[in-house]
């Protein structure tokens, strides 16, 4: 599904990304783990398409076309999501209105009506009892006063409205309680099939407790420098990061 | 001719009372204001006032379906078609009549220019206990094949225990120059509440100077929300005098402006009676050339304790040639109030513009969202749904989107 080859990326001069590979399969999960600063939230951005990164080499393939010519919207509807480390609040907007307003534009992109009022409402809601969350959140403005888990919560909410192939998670875990954690992991879990795969990115062993990946990745100055699976997530929590970038 | 000589023209053709004679000599000896007054410092005339007009003088004009088009569709409308009342609607507990003179309080060039010598407007009276739950909604439209100089001169009263709401358009339909002086005196008795809508969305051969007072006796709530949309040149002078306590005055506006307009919203409060309100909040988006002046002025009279007066003026810049001068104006004499007031001027936050795209929002309908979104804290405030609809939509068309801004 995704295919990344010898990326470099940088910001203003700073090279961030020094030649990363990876593939993610449909059905599969991978957590990318490592240090502050390795380069795991760029890594995201980049597969976004965040304009503030240049990339200065290297290729991303989604589903064999090259990624790296569509704009951010063009990737979101061909199926990519971010979940937002630091979710942006939008004051002045509702957290329903700006969903419809992302689905009927998806709709209209595609030929298709835009879905009747009532069976957006049925989906929303329907997405909210995955999450526990209360009915009032729909009016409620984009992340405008939201707690940290709120804010997390409401990725995963819209990442369940817009049901992407590829989902990143980027420290989803972070401003999270052991509930809110649980409620949030469990509503990862139910949104995965077979035909669609998520990327975990995470400081911490803690949510691969509840995400379960089947590849581990560990992230540093740019590199992807080790590879394994669920259990060298254990490894790193036990031994430190020292332990492989000391190497 | 420039429009001077054709007033001077025209005032000859007037029988004027003794009052209306000082007024006019007043006017003309001070002139239109020009960009030495403060008070029009960034505001200037000379583009409009150096043109040939007609003043007044215009027939009734039969346009197909034109009320229809322009209405929002209100039971209760009155109509003005080139300056003259052809329709008002009956309402048990509420008199509207064809123009009345009556002197204003306050004076300056332009209300001398409108006492001296408006001939239309209208006058609605609402009697005690009358409380209307649907609005009365007026036009005035405008149409000819030359350019045009019309003046308004409307009163409204409200009696105690009242409520009324007011749609207001001010609506120019032909190619031609057409500037308007509308004036608009509010009355508002005991316990009555307030509120008035106006949408000024006309094509770039309009220019309008719109000044409203709003008198307010004790617990009156009076809510002005001023819909701009286009026009060359508007110039909106809202001026509130609270002469009772516990009174509350509300102001929202939004502008959103392209090509060359050009908006200037002045606004006064005066606090002149104990623990009374007033919360202002203005919202401007600039496109293109276009150019936005605010001066929010509020006064606290040293016997007027326990006010709370909020003011916000939020702008955003579209284009590298846009312009807004933003001036917050506070007087405070009293000790014992609460004051605040802010502004600010930016861009559209490119941190949030990635979060939408990210969501699959294309550029222009990300931007579009996000400058609704920020329009809304004001849009907010309109009680009346289907006149919120249609500023909805007309934002999403001058943002140039179909977008369904609607909750």
């Amino acid at each position: 599904m995704l295919n990344i080859k010898n990326l470099k990326a940088q910001i203003e001069e700073i090279k961030i990304l020094n030649g990363i590979n990876l593939s993610v399969n449909a059905g599969e999960v991978h957590a990318i783990m490592g240090p502050n600063g390795s380069g795991k939230s760029t890594l995201a951005s980049v597969i976004a398409g965040k304009e503030d990164y240049e990339v200065t080499d290297g290729e991303i393939e989604f589903e064999s076309e090259d990624l790296l010519d569509l704009a951010v919207e063009e990737r979101s509807n061909k199926g990519i999501f971010l979940s937002f480390q630091y979710p942006v609040e939008i004051p002045g907007i509702s957290v329903s209105n700006f969903m419809k307003t992302c689905i009927n534009e998806r709709r209209k992109q595609q030929g298709l009506d835009p879905m009747p009022a009532t069976d957006l409402l049925k989906l929303m809601r329907e997405k909210m009892e995955l999450l526990n969350i209360n009915s009032g959140y729909l009016s409620r403005n984009m992340n405008e006063g939201f707690s940290g888990g709120e804010k997390k919560r409401n990725e995963i909410f819209q990442l369940a409205m817009l049901n992407p192939k590829l989902s990143i998670l980027d420290e989803t875990d972070s401003g999270l309680d052991i509930d809110a954690l649980k409620i949030v992991a469990n509503g990862v879990n139910k949104l995965r099939t077979e035909n669609n795969a998520t990327i975990v990115i995470t400081h911490y062993q803690r949510l691969l407790d509840y995400i379960v990946p089947d590849f581990v990745h560990v992230l540093y100055n740019g590199k992807i420098v080790k590879s394994g699976g669920k259990e060298l997530a254990y490894e790193l929590e036990e031994k430190g990061y020292d332990w492989i970038t000391k190497k | 001719m420039s429009l001077i000589n054709n007033l001077e023209k025209y005032s000859k053709t007037l029988l004027l009372s003794t009052e209306e004679k000082n007024d006019l000599n007043s006017f003309f000896s001070s002139g239109f204001p020009n960009i030495s007054d403060e008070e029009w410092k960034y505001t200037s005339l000379n583009k409009i006032v150096k043109n040939d007009f007609v003043v007044e003088d215009l027939p009734v004009f039969d346009e197909d379906n034109i009320i229809d088009k322009v209405s929002l569709g209100f039971k209760n409308k009155i109509v003005f078609l080139n300056g003259k009342l052809v329709s008002s609607p009956k309402i048990d507990g509420i008199t509207i009549s064809d123009f009345k003179s009556f002197k204003s309080k306050t004076n300056n060039s332009i209300l001398s220019l409108n006492s001296s010598m408006a001939r239309n407007g209208f006058s609605i009276d609402v009697e005690n206990n009358t409380v209307l739950n649907s609005p009365i909604e007026i036009l005035f439209l405008i149409s000819s094949t030359r350019n045009t100089f019309l003046q308004y001169r409307n009163q409204i009263n409200l009696g105690k225990n009242s409520n009324l709401k007011i749609i207001e358009n001010i609506h120019s339909i032909h190619e031609n120059l057409a500037f308007i002086n509308h004036f608009t005196q509010v009355k508002c008795d005991e316990n009555s509440i307030f509120e008035y809508n106006k949408t000024q969305n006309n094509k770039d051969n309009f220019s309008l100077i719109d000044t409203c007072n709003i008198y307010q006796e004790a617990n009156t709530t009076s809510s002005v929300n001023t819909l701009i949309f286009g026009g060359s040149f508007i110039r909106n002078n809202l001026n509130f005098e609270q002469n009772g306590e516990n009174a509350e005055s509300n102001m929202n506006g939004v502008s959103v402006l392209n090509g060359s307009q050009f908006a200037d919203n002045h606004t006064f409060v005066d606090h002149k009676k104990s623990n009374c309100r007033s919360n202002e909040v203005y919202k401007g988006i600039y496109l293109d050339k276009s150019k936005g002046v605010f001066n929010g002025k509020i006064m606290v009279r040293p016997e007027s304790q326990k006010i709370d007066a909020f003011q916000s003026n939020n702008n955003l810049l579209l284009s590298d040639e846009s312009t807004i001068d933003t001036k917050p104006q506070l007087e405070i004499y009293a000790d014992d109030v609460k004051c605040s007031h802010g502004c600010t001027i930016g861009q559209l936050d490119k941190e949030a513009l990635f979060y939408m795209k990210s969501r699959g929002l294309a550029e222009k309908e990300a931007k579009a969202l996000l400058t609704y979104a920020f329009t809304n804290e004001a849009i907010d405030k309109i009680s009346v749904p289907e006149f919120k609809d249609k500023c909805e939509k007309l934002i999403a068309e001058k943002l140039n989107v179909k977008l369904d801004f609607n909750h």
